[in-house]
């Protein structure tokens, strides 16, 4: 890949750090993003990404801009209310960049429409607000091995991992919260601090690059929790559940 | 004997007055179970849904079996799914 005048000058910041150089940046323009929900946490995983010179970037949600959306999920406007989240979020990320790939779905993304866009991914970005999805997701990855950034957020509450089942330490998703049934709480009726969201969907956004440019220690087997009200970050081991019912042999 | 036991977000409501940084040296029975504990300190179960002991995760079916030792760090966050 040659880049031209104006790419190298729009990615010179990352091409001068050593770990992404011209090659990294090679790298992020032939990648394949799927992002699931384009809230809270889609809204900084989508714009970064956008920003970063991610090639290929799909987004996925069945939901319309309302005003109590913008208090946190900053892809969106005044202009958007009423309108699709993916086309409120398409247009923050064409107005960034351009010269990348966006495909927008404005529908619900599980069953048959989800394994084939999971199949197509290099790598998928949990951004959905309740457990039934997540668990949907994670089995789809699962079937197609691929890399999972997972994040979720309540309250003053956060927490982000990443799995990959075809690494022979990850657990999976489900290894983590498959003792659990659909949440009872939820950013809707729990509340959620604004930037909350922003500080856990950057990180993802991060974890993405990473993986892309492979490059650092991914969050692989291990979950970081953060409490904003106290401001303590955890980080916690998770194991592989030999027993788990998604990934377990 | 003790363990120091950390609680976070709205948990923290259970840890004793001497808590700092959300974490509390506090003296348990002998030979406790996870689960004992997260009982014998009144914190709902279903609302400490994370359990770390030692900075690994307990699941869910481990928690009747998991015996405290000690100077053990148990650490309890509520349950995280929203986006
Ligand atoms: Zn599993």
């Amino acid at each position: 890949m040659v880049f031209s005048d104006n790419e190298l000058s729009r990615y010179s910041r990352h091409i001068l750090l050593p770990e992404v150089d011209v090659q990294g940046q090679e790298k992020l323009l032939s990648a394949k993003v799927l992002i699931i929900g384009v809230g809270g946490l889609g809204s900084p995983v989508a714009l970064y990404l956008a920003a970063s010179g991610v090639g290929e970037i799909t987004i996925a949600d069945h939901d319309k801009v309302e005003l109590n959306n913008l208090q946190r999920q900053i892809a969106h406007d005044e202009q958007g209310i009423g309108h699709s989240k993916v086309s409120s979020c398409y247009q923050r990320m064409i107005n960034i960049n351009s010269h990348i790939k966006i495909n927008p779905i404005n529908d619900k993304l599980n069953g048959e429409l989800l394994l084939s866009q999971v199949a197509a991914a290099d790598i998928v970005v949990d951004c959905t607000d309740n457990l039934t999805t997540r668990f949907e997701i994670n089995q789809a990855c699962v079937t197609y091995k691929k890399w999972l950034v997972s994040a979720a957020v309540i309250r003053w509450e956060g927490q982000i991992s990443v799995y990959h089942c075809g690494h022979p330490d990850s657990p999976c998703y489900h290894c983590f919260y498959g003792g659990r049934n659909d949440s009872r709480q939820n950013c809707s009726n729990s509340g959620i601090l604004s930037p909350v969201v922003g500080v856990l969907g950057s990180m993802q956004a991060i974890e993405v690059i990473k993986l892309i440019i492979n490059k650092g220690d991914s969050l692989i087997g291990r979950v970081l929790l953060f409490d904003a009200l106290s401001m303590q970050w955890e980080s916690m081991q998770l194991p592989k559940n030999p027993n788990c019912s998604v990934c377990g042999s | 004997m003790n363990i120091t036991l950390k609680c976070f977000a709205g948990l923290a409501r259970h840890l004793p007055a001497h808590a700092k940084a959300n974490a509390a040296k506090v003296e348990i029975n002998e030979k406790m179970s996870v689960h004992q504990v997260i009982d014998f300190f009144k914190i709902d179960r279903e609302e400490a849904y994370l359990v770390i002991l030692n900075g690994v995760f307990i699941c869910p079916p481990d928690r009747d079996s998991t015996i405290l030792v000690e100077n053990d760090t148990l650490a309890l966050w509520p349950e995280v799914a929203g986006g």
